[in-house]
């Protein structure tokens, strides 16, 4: 591939560079076991043929009774999430809580469609629509937390998650100290059946890596991550963010990895200084088809490796991969089955996310060891 | 930072007109779009009024000039809106600049979901309403539409929706990420939000009274409208000419209950209260307030004693403009803006209609008919479910 220099003249200003921030707190619910601090990676859940489901924990422990009781599946992951990375983080009091989710409370915008579409707009109650709008998981964060400060929810694709953090650290420069964000998505029955039946799901064959499909389908999933952020570094902090960026419709893999040159490039930084690559290979080959031709160039410089093999695909799964690349960088090890490349990572000391959603939303997320 | 925000184009749809100066000549003449449903299908079409968009969805691919089955009435109400607020700033998306659209919506593919969704089980035709039931849908098509477009992002905080999209824009020009943005909302009626009001009991049957001791609830209306946002540089560069300016913002949480208002207006104290500190501006130096006042007995309550706690004895003059466009959820803050720069160019504050007797104990008096005075500063307020409560301050350029 011909790197070309097609940068535009604004986009090389230092001033453009947003400041790295801290994660000093982390909660995932996930396919696999990841509620259990100590897991990592010793063993893998399967898929359930062409989906996942997230293993949800004991609410009980996180959520008080009463408000359990209402709760929608994708409010109590999240809810559950927000809890634990707040619990590690040590904070009492967070400035900001940003949420990402593609579809939002999905189970509860299905239950109040269905209800109206069955009783011809009869007999309804408003706890799922009021539960439906896709801000309900922040906003009952801040309800518990009684924070009345900065509350944004940001629900687009691929990029749901991504502009979480986009807007973290911006806030940071704002002045905010430490921030909450999370990633959120729930599937249901019926959405699993629509979608299988639109033929958007394969089951992966075992003889064929993730990174080598050559078959349309995904295997669709669900799961939630939460951080704690924070504008400094303090004895909690587990690793930085040392930058995020999307991108809308690349043309080509050439044009992927131009603008990741150059924003490795704004950050000092060259593709040899990335110790893991986490590449958002999602199993099928309409969408995977740019990583897989970027793969050659990354695991040249890198080592290259996987996630959605064990989070499956959805929305926010960049938020799973977010909590994958601390969990690494804090572990100082690359679990096997991650792994596309043969060679083992001397050391951890960057780590860059490569994701993609549909083809169409990429990202780049930096993170290095602190 | 301390890069000036600019609007300089103004595109919107709604009940009160397909474009700006449709909707200008409505609310200068005090002529509402809300009235009987024609366009929704809903049992309940005769009982409600609604403020419509008075265009069919194949009068709308028509203006659109695209008849891809794919696309939903949020699609084309959002790409008309934005394509009028682009042209009317005379940005050319090709020059080499970063564009980024930033948009907001609650309902995005409901409408057309609702009408397939039971279907969907049993016959294969309308399968393409799961790639287009989700918010992020409309927003690239509107990028699609504008072509060469570098960043896009949406937004859904219930009815402040377009506010958080105005302030996003703003933030990201002063960040240097992005160097001009289209920002706004869309919400198109659905049987679904409509249902959903309903079932709060929170519809009146009659035009809505925002503001009025008798009020008894909103009517909801649809609509997208979005401003083009540039920073003084890509301004400058360009030499184009501002319409107003983005003075300042805030967004805050009232974190009280998930649809109630607390009764003291705590969130929207503190939006409001934080816009001006941002801005530097005085509570004397505000010239009008355009209000959220949805018309519902809670939030006009709230919001009332929000202003008060704000600017004591000395409230400047307001209105709500609901009673024009009825709430149009997600775009209100975006139609309100569009508004509040016609205020600015014109000067002229647009009526609160319907309003008769002040609430009970606060006294407030909005104008109730339109008032031709100069405005230099305009405070518009946006609060929504799960507490989302967004100030904005314009300008005048």
């Amino acid at each position: 591939m011909v790197l070309e220099e097609t940068v535009h003249p604004y986009y090389l200003r230092k001033h453009n560079i947003l400041s790295k921030a801290y994660i000093n707190g982390t909660g995932c619910i996930s396919p696999q076991n990841t509620i259990d601090s100590d897991w990592f990676f010793d063993s893998i859940n399967p898929a359930k043929g062409d989906y996942f489901d997230a293993i949800e924990p004991s609410y009980k422990e996180f959520i008080a009774p009463n408000l359990l009781r209402r709760m929608g599946r994708a409010i109590k992951m999240g809810v559950a999430a927000a809890n634990i990375a707040i619990q590690q983080a040590e904070t009492q009091k967070v400035d900001a809580i940003i949420t990402g989710t593609g579809l939002g409370c999905f189970e509860d915008s299905e239950r109040f469609l269905l209800a109206m579409l069955n009783n011809d707009e009869q007999f309804l109650t408003p706890t799922s629509f009021i539960q439906s709008t896709h801000n309900t998981v922040g906003s009952q964060i801040a309800l518990i937390m009684k924070c009345h400060d900065y509350n944004f929810t940001y629900v687009h694709r691929g990029f749901s998650f991504e502009s979480t953090l986009q807007d973290a650290l911006m806030l940071f420069e704002e002045g905010k100290e430490t921030i909450l964000i999370g990633g959120i998505e729930e599937h249901t029955p019926n959405f699993i059946i629509l979608n299988r039946k639109a033929l958007k799901f394969q089951e992966v064959l075992t003889d064929r890596p993730i990174w080598k499909s050559s078959t349309p389908g995904i295997q669709m999933s669900e799961g939630t991550a939460f951080f704690v952020l924070n504008k400094t570094k303090t004895s909690k902090s587990l690793a930085s963010v040392d930058g995020i960026q999307t991108l809308y419709k690349p043309k080509t893999a050439a044009d992927i990895l131009n603008k990741l040159v150059a924003f490795l490039k704004l950050r000092d930084l060259s593709l040899s200084d990335i110790d893991v690559t986490l590449m958002g290979f999602s199993s099928d080959v309409n969408f995977d088809s740019k990583l897989q031709e970027l793969l050659p160039a990354i695991e040249e410089e890198t080592v290259a490796a996987c996630y959605k093999n064990v989070c499956g695909e959805y929305h926010t799964a960049s938020a799973f991969a977010m909590w994958v690349a601390t969990k690494i960088i804090e572990k100082q090890k690359l679990p096997k089955v991650l792994m596309i490349s043969d060679k083992e990572p001397d050391s951890i000391k960057n780590v860059l996310i490569i994701n993609q959603y549909l083809g169409i939303n990429y990202s780049f997320t930096l993170l290095s060891q602190c | 930072m301390s890069q000036k925000i600019y609007i300089t184009g103004l595109g919107m749809i709604s009940a009160i007109g397909n474009n700006v100066p449709e909707s200008f000549l409505s609310l200068s003449q005090s002529k509402t779009g809300i009235g009987k449903i024609n366009h929704l299908t809903t049992r309940y079409k005769d009982e409600f009024l609604a403020g419509e968009i008075k265009l069919s969805n194949s009068d709308l691919a028509d203006l659109v000039k695209d008849n891809n089955p794919a696309l939903n009435r949020n699609s084309y109400i959002a790409m008309l809106a934005a394509k009028e607020a682009v042209i009317n700033s005379g940005i050319d998306t090709n020059d080499g600049l970063r564009t980024g659209v930033i948009s907001s919506t609650t309902v995005a593919g409901m409408g057309k979901t609702e009408l397939y969704y039971k279907e969907l089980f049993e016959k294969d035709d309308h399968l393409d309403v799961l790639d287009t039931h989700d918010c992020g849908d409309s927003t690239e098509r509107i990028a699609d539409y504008l072509g060469n477009v570098d960043y896009v992002t949406t937004i859904s905080t219930a009815c402040s929706s377009a506010a958080n999209a105005i302030m996003l824009g703003c933030r990201m020009i002063k960040h240097g990420q992005l160097d001009r943005v289209v920002v706004g909302g869309v919400d198109a009626l659905s049987k679904f939000t409509f249902n959903g009001f309903n079932t709060l009991m929170i519809l009146d049957r009659e035009w809505c009274k925002p503001f009025d001791e008798n009020r008894k609830g909103l009517n909801l209306g649809e609509g997208a409208a979005f401003v083009v946002l540039e920073g003084e540089n890509a301004l400058n560069l360009r030499k184009g000419k501002p319409l107003a300016e983005v003075a300042g913002y805030a967004n805050a949480n009232d974190a009280y209950h998930q649809t109630a208002s607390s009764p003291e207006g705590y969130g929207a104290t503190l939006a409001i209260k934080q816009a001006l500190t941002m801005s530097g501006l005085k509570t004397d130096q505000i010239d009008y307030i355009n209000m959220h006042g949805t018309g519902t007995p809670n939030n006009d309550l709230s919001e009332s004693m929000a202003t008060v706690a704000v600017f004591g004895k000395q409230v400047p003059k307001f209105s709500s403009t609901k009673a024009f466009t009825g709430h149009t959820l997600a775009a209100a803050a975006s139609i309100e803006a569009v508004i509040s720069v016609l205020s600015l160019q014109n000067s002229m504050i647009f009526p609160n209609l319907n309003f008769t007797t002040p609430i009970a104990d606060m006294n407030l008096i909005p104008e109730t008919k339109l008032v031709n005075t100069p405005l230099n500063i305009i405070l518009s307020n946006s609060f929504g479910f799960g507490g989302n409560c967004s100030s904005l301050l314009f300008k005048k350029a």
